[in-house]
């Protein structure tokens, strides 16, 4: 057991290379229970690598990792326990195109949860409803919208009651039409208590749910504060920059 | 000396009496090379020298006819001693040559399965076992139910082969009549309509299966 | 016979075997051109005709269709060259294959191709063979390069319409020497010396043809 003040996920000095590319470099994070985090910066800063890395789809060299009470890395059987306790949306949604809506859900919550098949049908109905999609239960993937397979992703990842939930530039891959019911859902989530960290460009949505906010390039975070601060001022040059460029498109 | 229709009407029900043959041949050669293939392609993904050798084997089958190997198994197992009738060695040799073709198919079949569809089972907890008999199997076999039908079609038109080795299929039956009353027109031509007809059939049916789970949801 | 006897014996057959080869590329190349195109830009009716004509070539049994027309052309009062009959067969068949890969590759153009011409005022014919064609045979080469291996292989047919191909021989061989391992093992890698290094140099052509300009795509 561990006490409610332990953090979720707890980085500390994390390296990784891809080859001789440092691609994180020196990483310190820390997320509390019931906080969000929110990471930003360009293209190839090394954002998604970090959040793959704190659900072990990455592995990484140097430093450590702890992951709902279990240091990753180091044996399959806790890096499975603590995945248990995580979801994850990811930025090509990854539904399972042969498995109808419904299914997708019910799939884990069968063969991990061990739950009978009406009651994972309970379960992943009352969280399609909670994402506002329970009309399409019955639907294939395909024959969705992408907002659409993106909230079914969403409701996916937590029919397993995660403690965390990690979003992989959930709407990068969307329609700009799109990109606000999948936001409006994860402020929800978000209002609702989760502890979420997000790597995204939507820098309003950061706004208005971050706790803290974190800006990458280059491998490294450069600068992060709680949320009100970051936004009203930034202490490293590149991110007023940055943040001005994405909040004018 | 022209060709007789009537003569050639009366070839069909003596060839097509054999088109069971020609058809269980080629349906158990697909298996037996559906099986070595995914065999030849699950030790070619291995790293080694076992993944090299299969990687090599698939290339020199798919670099050799299948007559020659027909030929090959033919002759060459009794000399070990081995002696299997010549349907059995016309299937194996079917199925050793298109397993080449098939390990490709698995191949295919399984690269073209989104990375991140493993990446959501991990990301979900799903064991490795789970994964693959969920997630990543269901989607392989719908990759590959297409050029395995095109295949089939293949194996279908390469059975006549075996007439060589004396096996009772269709083209065997064509050149009984044929040595039987000196006319070799009329029942190969039979023959031959017969196998441009079962190939048309089939590979259409395949079309409308491809068309089929190409529309079962996959964007 | 030795070994090197034997191998010597049956490569006597492999100007047969090349010129089969050649003789039916120039039958195969000419018949994918135009059957390909024809099919690409005709509709209706016309193109009923062309696809039938196409799928009689590829959808027939080859080792039927070659017997058919070595033992039914007499009949019809067309006296052919077995070389002839042979080159033919084999390569309408192959060509046949071959066509479905130069419409797909043609289909593959992006119409902005087609569009681009016509604004300039080019006129069809000249689209098609200054614009479509150039872009769409660089990649289907390596397509190109596989009939050609399928006709080197299909050659080994032609030792059982008395043709002295390296088959023939080997089965010459075999009739005063009995040596089948030796014999076949030879025969088989006869082609494969032949065939591999074709079958490498289309692998080269395809990843030189994929690398440059990759197309955008992916997240």
């Amino acid at each position: 057991m561990h006490a409610q003040s332990d953090p979720i996920v707890g980085i500390q000095g994390l390296h990784k290379w891809f080859g001789a590319l440092h691609v994180l470099n020196a990483i310190d994070l820390t997320v509390a229970s019931g906080t969000r985090v929110v990471v930003c910066g360009p293209s190839g800063s090394g954002k998604s690598t970090l959040i793959r890395c704190i659900n072990g789809l990455e592995s990484y060299q140097e430093g450590a990792l702890r992951l709902a009470g279990t240091t990753l890395g180091l044996d399959a059987r806790g890096t499975a326990a603590a995945r248990r306790q995580t979801g994850m949306v990811f930025q090509s949604f990854n539904l399972f195109p042969h498995l109808t809506v419904l299914s997708n859900c019910t799939l884990a919550l069968r063969r991990v949860a061990g739950k009978s098949r009406s009651e994972a049908e309970d379960i992943a109905m009352a969280h399609l409803e909670r994402v506002r999609i329970p009309e399409k239960a019955r639907s294939y993937p395909g024959q969705l919208s992408g907002g659409q397979q993106q909230r079914v992703a969403i409701a996916r990842a937590l029919c397993l009651n995660p403690r965390i939930m990690l979003f992989d530039e959930p709407t990068s891959a969307l329609d700009p039409e799109m990109i606000k019911e999948v936001l409006d859902v994860m402020v929800a989530l978000a209002r609702d208590g989760m502890t979420m960290v997000c790597v995204t460009h939507e820098m309003g949505f950061a706004r208005e749910v971050a706790d803290q906010v974190g800006f990458m390039d280059g491998g490294s975070i450069l600068d992060r504060a709680p949320a009100r601060a970051f936004f009203r001022t930034s202490g490293h040059p590149r991110s007023p920059l940055s943040l001005e460029t994405i909040l004018k498109h | 000396m022209g060709f007789d229709l009537a003569f050639a009407l009366s070839c069909a029900p003596i060839i097509l009496g054999a088109v069971g043959t020609t058809l269980f041949v080629a349906f158990v050669s697909c298996v037996g090379a559906a099986s070595i293939g995914f065999l030849f392609e699950m030790v070619r993904r291995m790293c080694g020298v076992a993944g090299a050798m299969s990687g090599f084997a698939i290339d020199f089958i798919r670099s050799t006819p299948v007559l020659i190997w027909l030929y090959f198994l033919y002759f060459v197992l009794p000399f070990y001693g081995i002696r299997l009738g010549s349907m059995t060695v016309g299937v194996m040799g079917l199925s050793l040559y298109y397993s080449g073709y098939l390990a490709e198919v698995f191949k295919a079949g399984i690269d073209a399965i989104p990375k991140g569809q493993p990446e959501a089972a991990r990301a979900l907890s799903l064991g490795r076992r789970d994964t693959v008999f969920y997630v990543i199997a269901p989607q392989m076999m719908r990759n590959i139910a297409a050029p395995l039908g095109n295949y089939f079609v293949s194996i279908l038109k390469a059975t006549p082969y075996l007439a060589v080795l004396a096996v009772p299929e269709m083209l065997g039956r064509a050149f009984d009549i044929a040595s039987e009353t000196y006319r070799y027109a009329e029942p190969l031509v039979v023959a031959g309509l017969i196998f441009l007809a079962l190939a048309l059939v089939i590979s259409y049916g395949v079309k409308r299966l491809e068309r089929r789970l190409l529309a079962g949801g996959t964007r | 016979m030795s070994l090197f006897d034997i191998w010597l014996g049956i490569l006597k057959g492999v100007g047969t075997t090349a010129a089969v080869t050649a003789y039916g590329l120039l039958f195969a190349v000419p018949f994918a051109l135009v059957f390909g195109v024809g099919q690409y830009l005709t509709v209706g009716v016309a193109r009923l005709l062309v696809t039938a004509i196409i799928e009689f070539w590829r959808s027939s049994a080859v080792i039927i269709l070659l017997f058919v027309f070595y033992y039914a052309l007499p009949v019809f009062g067309i006296t052919l060259s077995a070389w002839t009959v042979s080159a033919m067969v084999l390569g309408l068949n192959a060509g046949g294959y071959a066509s479905q890969a130069v419409r797909a590759g043609l289909q593959a153009l992006p119409s902005g191709q087609k569009e681009a011409g016509a604004a300039l005022g080019l006129s069809r014919s000249a689209i098609l063979l200054l614009i479509e064609l150039p872009q769409a045979l660089v990649a289907m080469s390596p397509t190109f390069v596989n009939t050609v291996i399928q006709l080197v292989k299909a050659t080994a047919l032609v030792s059982l319409v008395t043709l002295s191909d390296m088959t023939f021989r080997a089965k010459e061989i075999a009739q005063v020497e009995y040596n089948p391992v030796a014999i076949y093992t030879a025969l088989l890698l006869a082609f494969f010396v032949v065939c591999y290094p074709i079958a490498l140099a289309g692998r080269w052509l395809e990843a030189r043809i994929a690398a440059p300009g990759s197309r955008a795509g992916g997240i």
